[in-house]
Parts: structure tokens; C-alpha cells; sequence
């Protein structure tokens, strides 16, 4: 892998830009630096993979390229705009139309089948796949119309990626996917990320502090004291089915 | 402090709004409680003090003429403890400011300690014995004819003129609710009570040696049916008309009815608020226990006792109920002191004042603690069954599975939210209950409350627009024959005079039996009618006599049967009549018989004793002068006045009333809405948080929060109807007494009403809690496991 340099950032074929990002937490009278002048740029089409010990800074980062949170300063570019002077109604939108998310507990709505926790998604987007047809490329069709009680914790992963995914997204932001899942279940919620990055051109960034994932990515960037510490490109990620721990 | 306890506090202080809602609920039951009872209890202590300090009479009867000596045998009556004889004479008053005649009955002043109704004197002193012309006047009709001790008020007495002079004010136990005969509200402005020496009265009256009126005390355990009977017996000589006792007193009986109206509303009012609190103290415990299940498997991993934890909680429902006691103790004094200056204004008593009882605050704080401990129950019961093992580990998810509702909602189309929105109502069936019902309640109440305005004005409207037709009221100084009628007709505008003849009967139906007035009915009567409770004017009968369902229920009969009718005074005739028929009056208990049967039962007796004339507005002045010169014309009453003062009494009590309800029923609604808005943010916070990141904006997310209280409280609309039509309907039975009965007729408007204020509380107390969408933590919640 390559060290590369970070300055080539403004090319236009990038999911997004970070400049400068900095986020400062206050609680009290302490402050808590979790970003600390951040410039990463990802470019579209590729899988990343976020490493790093708790509290480096990669859920902040995470959470403001989704539009979650704002930075304290610097600039995230997306498509030429800048998120960070967005009010929350343009962020909502910005959500709605072109980021996915994935968490670590796979946040389903408890009370809506597989199938209606994946129209959540298709009832307000715009670019959206049918319901089913999300459920069927994770491998789910089958299993559409049960609640999340009805189902494993790794099916349950696997509807929230059908979820993410039924919009189009152009990125995809997963924190932790696989964090509560054994290895075999993980790697198959690893294969539908792949499969959203391969067959829907969705730009995928996964958090994790599992190394072995790293070999699936295009580019790892690992994070130290909200820093980012070193960019890796990886000319030949692996295929999930090919990644154990 | 223990560590516990600490944690009861901060809990308190956290969930404070909740609580509040629920305290401000519980308070509402403490305010109406100790509102109601105590001024119920104040009313009969300074009833009761008044009554004993002035010596009210337990007996009351009248009579054409006794000698005083007639006294005498009637306190040899076993029973008997004090006998006062006395003149009371009618008498018409100039007041020279006024158009209308006003009319006084003159009573006897006390002439020594022994008397009964005596009169405490408010301003001036009693007049002195042997003095003629000197009068203590009541103080209502003085202040409101601008009268004052040292005035001069020229006056007719049996027929002769002469002037009184006013030496002083004063007030009598037998007058707290001076209405003159035949109406139902007091007006100083036309009617008012003297009071005069013995040997004057005798002398103005002509009556030397003589008395019309005579009232007694009873001795402990006497039986006041005997002691009335002996009494019947020994004036039926001199023209008795019945001797009757407190209940039948004009006075008291009114005083009364509003007792009564006030122990139902103690009985009515606070058990709705109670049962919301205990529904609300529940749900409210259960949310609390099942987001601290870990606290509190480690509180008994900790050595905590089962008992101890569950008094924990015990205490913070508890806690409640002592500020809803403090609050509702604070406000029900407030709205006692309210309710009281309204009674001073009807009720004249020497001092009326609303005393704070500890027993009545007691008694509010027991139902408070009790109505909350009984909503703690439920989850004192989960904390103990709890195990610690079980307790520490995560709940299990909630479970939805294919039912109805989910069907119901495919069928439907629902969108994805609206899915959420059906089943979460669905999967906590008892919450949404309390919801339903309790917002339902709150409306409810609302209605019952707002129909019992409806139901005055249309008691008012049914007996003053339709039963009574005639707009004035002219009384006359004894019982005339028709040339009185005559006399009447004669007067320029004077459009039609119809005789007003009853005679004083007993009326006797088995073991049972009533004294009543039995009103005489033209065949062709067009000012009188008697309107049945559906509005329709009832045929007269050839024959026979018609009651009123209140005289005929207390008789036990029905139309067909017949009832034994005595005269009291005169030549006590009896007839028997069939009761033909029964009308469904609201005012008094009434009897009603053709004209003939009263000439037969008087016989030789005048019984026309005033009469109903209908007018020519724009005379109205020039009638009343004339009216005011004639010496047979003892008083005129004016319908169109009499309804004005009827309505402002409606409109007083109304806006009172109204605004008291008005927030009642909206802190019901308020804490329910409030508290379930509260408990379902709280369960939610995780998936509303997770539609925000999947892109719906707040106002969306907003919606499915507000969208489930909407649907709840929607559905507590037609329940709100029924429990309202419920609970007026028993109202209605409870606050009717011997003297009214009050209808029950809702107007359009109180359902309406009643909905609209129990949804703007709603919607009120609904977008408070969905204000927190705004500040909902998207990637706090995120990170953590439900």
C-alpha cells in the first residue's frame, strides 16, 4: 500500500472533501477535541475503511459527512457544496437523497416488517429501488414480511443494508457493521456492502476496529487523537467471502 | 440523607413535568373536594349557629285568626319545648322612587328573650314597645331601596295608610333567602320583610289579642309528624293551614336544595379526577420501572430489600400526592371563598365566610394518597417480581407479530409511518386506554358540567317563556272574587287578566301524603300552561286533578289511581280525585284542578288570591301607577324582571362555574395527553431519532408522535359524548331537590364546546412534548442499544 498525498483533494470525482475539520465537544468546563483539523477526500466509487482506537475522531467524522453533526470548522465539500453552512432542513434533505447509514445495533423499527422498514426509505426518496428488490439483494425476499423479533441479529444487519441501500445512495456510512455479529454473519452483511459499492456505484466508508476488514477496502485511513495518522490505497482489496476473524 | 432517597428527588425533579401534570389532576379532585365539603360544611355550621343563636323554629303554621291564648295549648302538645304566636301582615309600600308597588310582610319583633326567629340587628336598634310606627327593616330590601334607619316609608296596612319610620336594620333565620311568595328569586328591589312592635302590630292589623302565625321548637326526639297533627288539630278551628316543618319552609328549603346541590358535586366531581390520577400514576410508574430495570436489579444485586425498592417507588407516587394536596387544598379554598361571595349575594346571613376544616383537608389529602398509591400498585408489584439476574440483563425487544390491526393497516394502504403509528397503539393496549378514557373523562366532565347551564336556561325558558305567558303578577292583599278581576281589566292596557286561585290542600295517597297548593285552571286559560319536560302543553282535565312528578312521586301514585284532597283552613272539605294525569314540571311540586273543584272545595271561601294580566309594553309605567293605587293590589311582579335576574344568577354562577371546569377538564386532559406524549417520546426517541437520519425532516417525525395521540384522542371524542351524556344525566337526578328539577338538555353547543377546550389542552400539552423532536439527540441515541 501506498502513502499518498493528501493535497490532491479538489478533483471532481470525489464523494466528499473534508478541509480543515475540526469538531470541539464541550462538557462543562472541559473540552473534548475529537476532531483536530482533519483534510480527507474519498473518492467516489471506492470503499474506505476507518481504523483506530475509541475516541480517535472517526464516528465524528463519520457522523458530520452523513449530515448527522457539524463541524466546529472547516469546510465538507459534496457536489460542490459545502454541508457545513446547510440549516437542518437541507441536511435532512441531503440525507434523504444521497447517504445510506448503517450502525453497529442496526437501528430497525421494531414495529414494521422487514419489507416496511426498508419503505421507510423508498416512501421518501427519490432515486428509490422497490422495497423487495433491496431485500433481494441482500438475500432477504424471503424473509419480508418479519418483524425484527423475527429475525437474527445478522438478518436484522442485512435489513438495514437493504434499508441504506433501496434510496441509491452515493455514499454509504456504516459504523461498526459487524461489531455484533460472529464472523460468518458479518461476512455476509461485508458482502452486501460490497455488492452496493460494486453494482450501485455507492461510495462506502466503514468504521470498524476490526482490522481484517481493512483488506476489502480500496483506501484505509487510520485515525490517532482526532488526527488522521496515515492514508493507506490498497491496489487489490480482497473479496469479503475471503476475510475471516 | 440516604442515597435512595436522593435518588427519589433527583427522579422527582427529572420527570417533573410529568409529575406536575399528574399532581395538577389529583389537585383538581383535592380543590373540588375541599371546595364542595367545606363550604357544604361551612354553610351548615353557620346554618346551624344561626339557626340555635336565633331560635329558628322547627314548626311553622298559619291561620285566618287565633286568640294568643291558642298558644297555650299548643305548647301542651307533648313534644313541644317553645311556642311563639305572632301577626304576619302583608302590606304594600310607596316608595316614592318607585313605579311598581313594593310589598313588605310585616312580622312581629321580638317583645322579649323567649322569642323564636329573632332578628339580629345590623344597624339602628328594635323598636320600642308602645312606640307605634317604628320598624326594624330587613337589611337587602333596605340597602336596595336606599333605606336606612331614620327613613320614613309611607305604607298601607289592611287598608289603612301610614307611615313608618325605619329605626333600624337587621336580618332573621326565617329570611335567609327572602323570596316573596310565589316566586322562586329574591328581588329587594320589590319585596322585603319589617319587623315591628307586638302592640302596634296588633293595632295596625286590628288584631287585639289575636295571631296568624305561629311557630314552635320541638324537644329532642320529639316526633315532628305528631306534634303537626296536634297543631292541624287545634288551629283547623281558627283557619289553620297546615302546619309544616323546616323542609317546607321557603327559606330553609332553598338553603337546602343548594346543600344538596353541593354534597353531589363532592360526590360527582373529585372521583373522576381520582380515577384519572390513579390511570395516570400507573402508566407513568411502569415507564419509569421498565427504563430503570437495571437500577434496579443492581439496587437488590446491592442487598436491597424487595420492600425497600418497592417503597421507593411507593414514595415518588406518594410525593405527588402531597404537593396535589398542597396545591388542590390552596386552590379548593380559593374557589371556595368564590363560591361563597356568590352564596352571600342569595343567602343573606348575619356572617358568611368559608372556613378551612382540617377534617376536609384530611379528608382531601387521604383520596390524594390513596388514589395515588393505588396507581403505584401495579408497579410495586412488578419491582418486587422482578429478579435481579433477570432485571440486570436487557429486556426483551418488544414483539409485534401479524394481528388485526396489522391487516387492518395493509388493507388501508397505510404508509410506513402510519404503520407505526397503528400498531404501537395496538401493542400497548392499556396505555392507550388511559388515553382514550382519560381524555374522554376530561370532556365528560366538561359536558356535564356545561349542560347544567343548558339545563337552567331551559328551565327557565320552559317555565317563564311557555308556562307562564302573562307579564305581570298582581297579588292581592286577601283572596278576592272576580270584581277584583274586573278592576284589573278595566286598566287602560290591560290586554287580558286571567285569575291565579289555589287553596292550601293536603293531598293523600295511602300511607302518604303532601301539603301542597292546589292551583285552580281556567277551561280556556291562555297565560298559564302547564308544559310537560318534551315541551308540549298538557290538555286540561274536565275533572279530577294533575300533579307534578316530584308530588306525584312522593305520593306513590300514578295517573288513574285516586288521591284523598283535604282543604286546610276554611271548612277542611275533602274530595276524592282521580289523578288524571301527571305533567313533568320543573319548579315546585304542584297540583293543578279545573276551577270548579276549588270553588267546591272552598266553598264559600274566596280563592282568587291574584292574577295574571297581560299588558301593553309601552303602558307599562302608566299600569304600574294605576296598579300601585289600588287598595286591593298588594304587590305586582314582573315576569320580564324576574327572568332578567334569573339569567344574571345563570350568568354569575355560569362564568364561575365555567371557568372552573374550564380548567378542571383541561388539567385532566393536559396530564393524560401530557403524560402519554411524555411516556411515547420516551419509547420512541430511538426509532423517531432513526427516522431523522434516514432523512425525514422534524415536522415528519413530529407527526408520527403527535399522530398517535391524535388518533387517541379522536377516538376518545365519542366516549367523551357518552361519558358526558352519563354523567349529567345522574347530575341532573343528584342536584334536583323538592324545589327544582332540573331538565336534562343539552344544547349542540356543550358537546361541542366540550370537545373543542378538551382538544386544544390536548393539542397543547401534544406539541410540547413534540417541541423535543427538536432536540432529539440523533447520534446519541444511535450509539446506544435500545
Amino acid at each position: 500500500m501506498d502513502v499518498v498525498d493528501l493535497r490532491q483533494n479538489d478533483a471532481p470525482n470525489m464523494a466528499f472533501v473534508a478541509t480543515g475539520l475540526a469538531k470541539v465537544y464541550r462538557t462543562g468546563e472541559t473540552e473534548v477535541h475529537a476532531l483536530r483539523s482533519v483534510d480527507l477526500a474519498i473518492p467516489a466509487g471506492e470503499i474506505a475503511v476507518l481504523l483506530g482506537p475509541s475516541g480517535s475522531g472517526k464516528s465524528t467524522l463519520l457522523n458530520i459527512v452523513g449530515g448527522l453533526d457539524r463541524p466546529s470548522a472547516g469546510a465538507l465539500h459534496h457536489g460542490g457544496v459545502d454541508l457545513t453552512g446547510l440549516d437542518d432542513a437541507a441536511l435532512t434533505r441531503f440525507r434523504r437523497t444521497h447517504v445510506g447509514f448503517i450502525f453497529q445495533f442496526y437501528n430497525l423499527i421494531p414495529s414494521l416488517t422487514a419489507k416496511e422498514n426498508v419503505q421507510l426509505v423508498t416512501d421518501i426518496a427519490t432515486a428509490q429501488m422497490d422495497a423487495r428488490e433491496a431485500l433481494a439483494l441482500v438475500g432477504l425476499d424471503q424473509r419480508a414480511d418479519h418483524y425484527p423479533a423475527q429475525l437474527s441479529g445478522g438478518e436484522q444487519q442485512r435489513v438495514a443494508v437493504a434499508r441504506a441501500i433501496a434510496k441509491r445512495p452515493e455514499i454509504l456510512l456504516c459504523d461498526e457493521p459487524t461489531g455484533a455479529l460472529d464472523s460468518a454473519t458479518g461476512v455476509r452483511v461485508l458482502e452486501a456492502l460490497a455488492l452496493a459499492n460494486r453494482d450501485l456505484g455507492a461510495t462506502v466508508v466503514i468504521i470498524t476496529h476490526n482490522a481484517g476488514i481493512a483488506a476489502m477496502a480500496h483506501r484505509v485511513v487510520r485515525f490517532l487523537d482526532g488526527r488522521i495518522a496515515q492514508v493507506e490505497i490498497n491496489p487489490s482489496p480482497v473479496a469479503p467471502e475471503a476475510i475471516r476473524w | 440523607m440516604r442515597a435512595l432517597d436522593r435518588k427519589l428527588l433527583r427522579d422527582l425533579w427529572r420527570l417533573r413535568g410529568q409529575a406536575f401534570a399528574i399532581a395538577l389532576v389529583l389537585a383538581a379532585a383535592c380543590a373540588t373536594f375541599v371546595m364542595s365539603m367545606g363550604v357544604h360544611r361551612s354553610l351548615i355550621e353557620i346554618r346551624d349557629a344561626y339557626y340555635a343563636h336565633n331560635r329558628f323554629a322547627d314548626v311553622f303554621a298559619d291561620m285566618v285568626r287565633a286568640p294568643r291564648e291558642v298558644v297555650d295549648r299548643v305548647r301542651a302538645i307533648p313534644g313541644v319545648r317553645q311556642v311563639q304566636g305572632t301577626i304576619r301582615q302583608y302590606a304594600v309600600l310607596d316608595l316614592p322612587h318607585r313605579v311598581e308597588p313594593v310589598r313588605a310582610l310585616i312580622n312581629e319583633a321580638d317583645s322579649d328573650d323567649g322569642g323564636l326567629n329573632r332578628i339580629t340587628l345590623r344597624k339602628g336598634r328594635l323598636p320600642l314597645p308602645g312606640v307605634a310606627g317604628e320598624v326594624v327593616a330587613d337589611e337587602g330590601f333596605a340597602e336596595a331601596n336606599g333605606l336606612a334607619p331614620g327613613s320614613l316609608v309611607p305604607v298601607i296596612i289592611h287598608g289603612r295608610r301610614q307611615v313608618l319610620r325605619i329605626v333600624g336594620t337587621g336580618l332573621a333565620p326565617d329570611f335567609i333567602y327572602a323570596v316573596a311568595p310565589g316566586e322562586i328569586l329574591p328581588d329587594d328591589t320589590r319585596f322585603g320583610v319589617l319587623w315591628m312592635g307586638r302592640r302596634a302590630l296588633e293595632a295596625a292589623t286590628d288584631r287585639m289579642g289575636a295571631i296568624n302565625a305561629l311557630s314552635l321548637t320541638l324537644r329532642p326526639h320529639a316526633r315532628e309528624a305528631d306534634v303537626i297533627r296536634a297543631v292541624d288539630r287545634i288551629l283547623a278551628p281558627y283557619g289553620g293551614t297546615g302546619a309544616y316543618g323546616r323542609k317546607d319552609h321557603l327559606s330553609h328549603a332553598f338553603l337546602e336544595n343548594e346543600l344538596t346541590q353541593l354534597d353531589a358535586l363532592a360526590r360527582v366531581i373529585p372521583p373522576v379526577f381520582l380515577l384519572v390520577a390513579v390511570f395516570l400514576v400507573s402508566i407513568v410508574l411502569d415507564r419509569t420501572i421498565r427504563t430503570e430495570r437495571t437500577q434496579i436489579g443492581l439496587l437488590k444485586a446491592f442487598g436491597y430489600s424487595d420492600r425497600v425498592v418497592a417503597a421507593h417507588y411507593l414514595k415518588f407516587a406518594l410525593a405527588i400526592a402531597l404537593l396535589a394536596t398542597v396545591l388542590g387544598t390552596a386552590g379548593g379554598v380559593w374557589m371556595g371563598e368564590a363560591t361563597t361571595g356568590i352564596y352571600a349575594r342569595y343567602y343573606r346571613f348575619p356572617f358568611l365566610y368559608y372556613r378551612i376544616s382540617p377534617l376536609v383537608v384530611l379528608g382531601a389529602g387521604l383520596l390524594s394518597f390513596a388514589a395515588a398509591a393505588a396507581g403505584a400498585l401495579g408497579g410495586m408489584r412488578a419491582v418486587i417480581r422482578l429478579a435481579p439476574a433477570v432485571a440486570m440483563a436487557p429486556p426483551p425487544p418488544p414483539a409485534y407479530r401479524a394481528g388485526v390491526v396489522e391487516r387492518l393497516g395493509r388493507l388501508a394502504g397505510f404508509s410506513a409511518t402510519g404503520h407505526m403509528i397503528a400498531r404501537h397503539i395496538a401493542r400497548w393496549p392499556a396505555r392507550s386506554a388511559v388515553t382514550v378514557v382519560g381524555v374522554a373523562l376530561a370532556g365528560g366532565l366538561l359536558f356535564a358540567t356545561l349542560q347544567f347551564i343548558d339545563s337552567s336556561r331551559t328551565m327557565l325558558d320552559t317555565w317563564f317563556l311557555r308556562a307562564q305567558r302573562q307579564d305581570l303578577t298582581v297579588s292581592f292583599t286577601e283572596a278576592r272574587d272576580e270584581d277584583a278581576l274586573f278592576a284589573l281589566a278595566q286598566v287602560p292596557g290591560v290586554l287580558a287578566v286571567e285569575p291565579a286561585s289555589s287553596v292550601p290542600v293536603r293531598i293523600a295517597h295511602g300511607s302518604r301524603s303532601e301539603r301542597a297548593a292546589l292551583e285552580g285552571i281556567l277551561p280556556d286559560a291562555r297565560l298559564s300552561q302547564r308544559i310537560d319536560a318534551d315541551g308540549r302543553a298538557l290538555a286540561l282535565p274536565v275533572a279530577g286533578v294533575i300533579l307534578s312528578r316530584q308530588l306525584a312521586d312522593k305520593l306513590a301514585v300514578h295517573a288513574g289511581q285516586s288521591v284523598e284532597v283535604r282543604m286546610l283552613g276554611g271548612r277542611q272539605t275533602v274530595l276524592v280525585l282521580e289523578v288524571t294525569g301527571v305533567v313533568n314540571e320543573y319548579v315546585g311540586a304542584r297540583a293543578y284542578a279545573p276551577l270548579a273543584t276549588l270553588d267546591s272545595l272552598a266553598r264559600d271561601h274566596a280563592i282568587t288570591g291574584a292574577a295574571l294580566l297581560r299588558i301593553d309594553p309601552a303602558r307599562r309605567a302608566a299600569i304600574l301607577t294605576r296598579l300601585k293605587g289600588m287598595p286591593f293590589v298588594l304587590g305586582v311582579s314582573e315576569k320580564a324582571a324576574t327572568m332578567r335576574k334569573f339569567r344574571q344568577m345563570i350568568d354569575d354562577n355560569m362564568l364561575t362555574m365555567i371557568g372552573f371546569y374550564v380548567a378542571f377538564a383541561s388539567s385532566i386532559a393536559v396530564g393524560v395527553v401530557y403524560n402519554s406524549a411524555r411516556i411515547l417520546f420516551s419509547e420512541r426517541a430511538h426509532e423517531l431519532a432513526t427516522l431523522r437520519v434516514l432523512g425525514y425532516f422534524r415536522s415528519e417525525v413530529g407527526l408520527v408522535l403527535v399522530g398517535e395521540l391524535a388518533v387517541l384522542v379522536a377516538l376518545s371524542i365519542p366516549l367523551s359524548c357518552l361519558i358526558g351524556y352519563g354523567m349529567a344525566r345522574l347530575m341532573t337526578a343528584m342536584f334536583s331537590s323538592d324545589l327544582f328539577r332540573l331538565p336534562f338538555a343539552p344544547s349542540p353547543a356543550s358537546y361541542a364546546w366540550s370537545v373543542v377546550v378538551v382538544m386544544l389542552a390536548a393539542t397543547g400539552a401534544a406539541l410540547a412534548v413534540a417541541r423535543r423532536v427538536q432536540t432529539l439527540d440523533m447520534v446519541r441515541v444511535l450509539k446506544a442499544r435500545e
